[in-house]
């Protein structure tokens, strides 16, 4: 009976598979389609656009279309897109398993009602990133309710409709910490500071203007939540300040008053299927290691958008779904050389971060380790410089791009020069 | 009297002990709780039934008052159970399985929301083999059957239980013959077997272990298992077999007349048992003062655990531990030392610690904790990393003075009977002190007859994520929200996620069904499936969305829709 159902089943046979349907993904799906590829979306919830769809507040698009958009209209910009062409779609369906067969790779998919297998010859993984959660920066004392990731909040109040909170701490400076401030705050929610561990900010520039600045809402650098209070909804935390270490110091804690904490401490990309296949990893951006075309180190398995890094601007994340989806349309196994991309301590990560000695340019993405002001950046091959940018202001927060010609290049090296 | 010439020595003449009948008592004042605790240590002798009841004063300490719930109401007036159980931990809720197995109308009472609150959730899973006990002690013995339990309990529950061994590792060549010698010993009076290991074949099957270590000690008898899963599964169990289980349910006061309980007072009325079974965990010591039969003290005593990523199993397949210096039976070591644990679900657990505390039901960490026991079990995995942590637990065990279990009927009150002092290895000892508590009972109840109809499995809902892909299709063809993901770290359904909502135990907040199903338990601890979760309950449950709780009384998850502010 069992092995009557296992021959019944037909399996579909896809050369491009998507996993995810955000930004990178759904432009990856489109891109993968207009370079002739046969195509599958696979999203899990039951909507496309991912993250997007509770961002309501504008900023989007800026580099990709000129305008100011918010998440929903970024979004489904990209949506109406991929509507008109002949893509595959699955919505509210889970990849359970991924194996590696002779030509391809095996998807075991779970939805409602349904497990199924597919077969393809490549994937994509465009999966996004998580929250980094409170108790991965170390908050003790108690665990009520009223805590939250900062996009946890944002779902709860944008899909939902619900107020999370309404006298509210945020610990972390990241971008979707400061957006919440704003939203909560015009919600009618008081929100009391926002505390960063660092002593700069996490989130870009235009965020601490528009979101707290022009709202009064404090910002308090050097400054760390230790401490949660309250058994059922929270009701205080303890703020302390941090040395250069970021390590809280002693006899510095104060007791705020609160119901709420939004931590927005920083996000992992999500790359537990990849994982399962063993691509390597890069410690610097937790993402998958690739090359200028976006594959892994294992043949066939592509990787774009945030979970490949986490990046400051959707428009980059389309950006990297659009090349990782024409590049899975049309490329072959290469038998060029492949060489590594090495890049200085001044240097948060350099994406990506192999070359194939196969083309002319390649674009590469970068942050600095650290706040910058009149930086050069160069790249060598070995020791010829082949490319030099000036930057009056680097700041790891945001995002940096340059194109770079690497004809004939045999090793390449990022270097970053500081005139005092 | 001795007892006073070492108390005078360490307090002056601050504290006093007296011997009244069976039980030391120590009366005087001090002015911290530690030199509360350590006179009470000098004063007992492990093991003793002469037990110290503590009522020495501590100087501007106060006494937190036991959370109870706000709900009064008389669901429970003037009930008369056979047996009233008071307290849903793991033993509990085992003795409420084992009583149901009889002709006798069971009542057990909880004041938290959900069975295993405290000490039954806040461990760390571990089946002892009993190596660090002394022989002797009721612990121990209570700790080898209920050892032997395990498998056909956790097999009839449909629990997972992994008996997956334990290795004590020692780092020093000096110390191997005095290990070698001890074999005999251990495979005398621990749970299972011992066995040498030398370095290689160590590192055969623990390959993540410390290369400082050059030889261990296995335990066949150790194992692991989910203890709120147990808990949970003995309660619902129990409730097949005609068991009431009334959660939210505080004793407040208990009436004794002429030397027995006529009534027990409860938030939610008043009871009226024939036999009343202390199984009350951190309060067992105020359960057994209000029913004027207090013979012992209750010194709580509080230790963390971090949980870590699924990623982290990969560096432990069982259960180790380094040890420098060892003495084998002589030294009773009531801080276990703790290990690194690698659990049933896949999560490795480290730890714990101890701490003397006077706050029975403050669960907070401490940055200060973490740090310890990662560098005290770092010495057997040099791999932990901070950077796994998922999240931190802290629990607070029922220590006794003399340091050992007690079971059995009350003293001076006649229809009691307590299973008091229940501290680790009391997971692994639960279904033997049921059983215990059962003969007892039978001893004082000897008209009771045992049922033909006691049915000693339970059906759990499936883990669609742990099924082969026939088995699982199967599944999801016949209930379609088996295929739907709503958990992604854990692979968890809906379809698990509403059966567990629908078990025969109250299950209505999202922590119940963490426990329960597992949704939230993962690296992203519920950042995802959070908000799928408040809507299944508040659909499944009919309750507004801003009415969901985390867990406790009041722990509203959302404060209303965004317009009403």
């Amino acid at each position: 009976m069992k092995t009557a159902i296992f021959f019944w089943v037909k399996k579909m046979k896809y050369d491009v598979t998507v996993i995810g349907a955000g930004p990178a993904g759904l432009a990856a799906a489109i891109s993968a389609d207009k370079n002739g590829a046969k195509v599958l979306l696979i999203e899990r919830e039951d909507k496309l656009g991912g993250v997007l769809k509770q961002c309501i507040h504008d900023g989007f698009g800026l580099i990709k279309y000129g305008e100011k958009l918010s998440g929903c209209e970024y979004a489904n910009r990209s949506i109406d897109e991929l509507m008109k062409r002949d893509v595959s779609l699955k919505l509210r369906t889970f990849v359970s398993k991924v194996t590696k067969k002779k030509d391809g790779f095996n998807l075991l998919l779970s939805s409602s009602g349904k497990l199924e297998n597919i077969e393809t010859k490549k994937i994509i993984f465009a999966t996004g990133c998580r929250e980094r959660t409170p108790k991965q920066v170390a908050i003790h004392g108690s665990r009520p309710a009223g805590v939250f990731t900062a996009g946890l909040a944002q779902y709860y109040l944008n899909v939902n409709g619900q107020m999370p909170g309404r006298k509210c701490v945020i610990l972390g400076s990241g971008d979707i910490g400061l957006i919440m401030a704003r939203r909560l705050t015009l919600e009618g929610a008081s929100v009391l500071g926002v505390y960063e561990a660092k002593d700069s900010p996490s989130g870009l520039t235009r965020n601490i203007y528009q979101c707290l600045e022009d709202f009064d809402i404090p910002l308090y650098l050097s400054h760390t939540v230790t401490r949660l209070h309250g058994r059922n909804r929270l009701e205080g935390v303890t703020i302390s300040k941090v040395d250069e270490k970021m390590e809280p110091i002693n006899g510095t804690e104060e007791y705020v008053s609160c119901d709420t904490l939004i931590v927005s401490v920083g996000l992992i990309p999500e790359n537990e299927l990849p994982k399962t296949l063993d691509v390597p990893m890069s410690k610097y951006t937790k993402g998958a290691i690739v090359n200028q075309y976006y594959e892994t180190l294992v043949n066939g398995i592509y990787a774009c958008g945030n979970a490949l890094h986490v990046n400051d601007l959707v428009d980059y994340v389309s950006e990297s779904g659009e090349e990782a989806g024409k590049f899975a349309a049309i490329r072959d196994k290469s038998d060029a050389e492949t060489i590594d991309v090495n890049f200085t301590s001044d240097f948060g990560y350099v994406v990506p971060q192999k070359i194939v000695k196969d083309s002319e340019t390649a674009t590469f993405y970068f942050r600095t380790s650290r706040i910058r002001e009149n930086a050069v950046v160069k790249v060598y091959n070995k020791d010829e410089e082949i490319f030099r940018k000036k930057y009056l202001n680097l700041k790891p927060p945001e995002m940096e791009k340059i194109k770079v010609n690497i004809e004939d290049v045999s090793e390449i090296r990022f270097v970053m020069e500081v005139s005092k | 009297m001795n007892m006073n010439r070492k108390l005078k020595n360490e307090f002056g003449n601050n504290v006093k002990a007296k011997l009244i009948d069976d039980k030391v008592i120590l009366s005087g004042e001090v002015s911290s709780w530690d030199e509360k605790v350590s006179a009470g240590l000098l004063v007992a002798k492990q093991g003793s039934r002469v037990h110290v009841v503590n009522d020495i004063v501590v100087k501007n300490l106060v006494e937190a008052k036991t959370i109870v719930s706000s709900i009064n109401d008389k669901k429970l007036e003037g009930k008369k159970p056979d047996v009233l159980i008071i307290g849903g931990g793991v033993v509990g809720c085992a003795i409420a399985r084992e009583l149901s197995k009889y002709d006798l109308d069971i009542l057990l009472v909880e004041k938290e929301y959900d069975v295993a609150l405290h000490a039954s959730s806040r461990n760390d899973g571990m089946v002892h083999p009993g190596i660090d006990i002394k022989p002797g002690l009721l612990k121990k013995k209570l700790n080898n059957i209920g050892n032997e339990m395990y498998d056909d309990m956790c097999n009839d529950l449909n629990v997972k239980f992994n008996r997956c061994g334990q290795y004590l590792c020692f780092t020093k060549n000096n110390l191997l013959i005095p290990v070698i010698l001890t074999l005999p010993y251990f495979n005398l009076t621990a749970a299972g077997r011992a066995h040498f290991v030398g370095r290689k074949k160590l590192f055969n099957k623990e390959p993540g272990i410390s290369k400082d270590i050059k030889y261990g000690l296995y335990f066949d008898g150790a194992g692991t298992v989910c203890p709120y899963g147990l808990t949970i599964a003995l309660a619902e169990n129990a409730i097949e077999n005609g068991v009431a289980i009334s959660l939210d349910t505080a004793v407040i006061s208990i009436k004794v007349e002429d030397k027995k309980i006529t009534s027990v007072q409860t938030n939610r009325g008043e009871i009226y048992p024939k036999m009343t079974i202390n199984a009350a965990g951190v309060f067992c010591e105020e359960i057994a003062k209000m029913a004027g039969d207090r013979f012992f003290s209750i010194h709580p005593r509080k230790g963390t655990n971090a949980i870590l990523d699924k990623e982290a199993k990969k560096n432990i397949n069982t259960i180790y531990t380094s040890v420098n210096s060892f003495n084998g039976d002589k030294k009773s070591n009531h801080t276990k030392g703790g290990g690194i644990v690698s659990t049933v679900d896949g999560n490795v657990l480290v730890g714990p610690n101890a701490i003397e505390t006077s706050e029975k039901e403050n669960f907070d960490t401490e940055k200060s904790s973490i740090d310890n026991i990662f560098k005290k079990q770092k010495k057997a995995g040099t791999w932990l990393s901070g950077s796994d942590i998922i999240t931190y637990f802290t629990g607070v065990r029922a220590a006794t003075y003399e340091e050992d279990f007690i079971v059995e009927k009350g003293r001076n009150t006649k229809n009691i009977i307590h299973s008091a002092g229940i501290q680790s290895p009391g997971l692994t000892a639960s279904p033997a002190i049921a059983v215990e508590i059962a003969t007892i009972l039978k001893n004082e109840m000897p008209d009771i007859i045992e049922k033909t109809n006691f049915n000693k499995y339970r059906n759990s809902f499936p883990r669609i994520s742990e099924m082969d892909e026939d088995n699982r299709r199967e599944y999801i063809e016949e209930n379609p929200d088996y295929g739907e993901i709503v958990c992604r770290c854990e692979e968890i359904s809906k379809g698990e996620i509403v059966d567990a909502m629908r078990s025969p135990l109250r299950c209505d907040t999202v922590d119940g069904i963490k426990r329960r199903a597992r949704p939230g338990m993962g690296r992203c601890q519920g950042g995802f499936c959070g908000p799928q979760v408040a809507k299944m309950i508040s659909e499944e449950k009919g309750i507004p969305l801003n009415k969901v709780r985390k867990g406790y009384e009041d722990s509203y998850i959302l404060l209303g829709e965004k317009n009403e502010i």
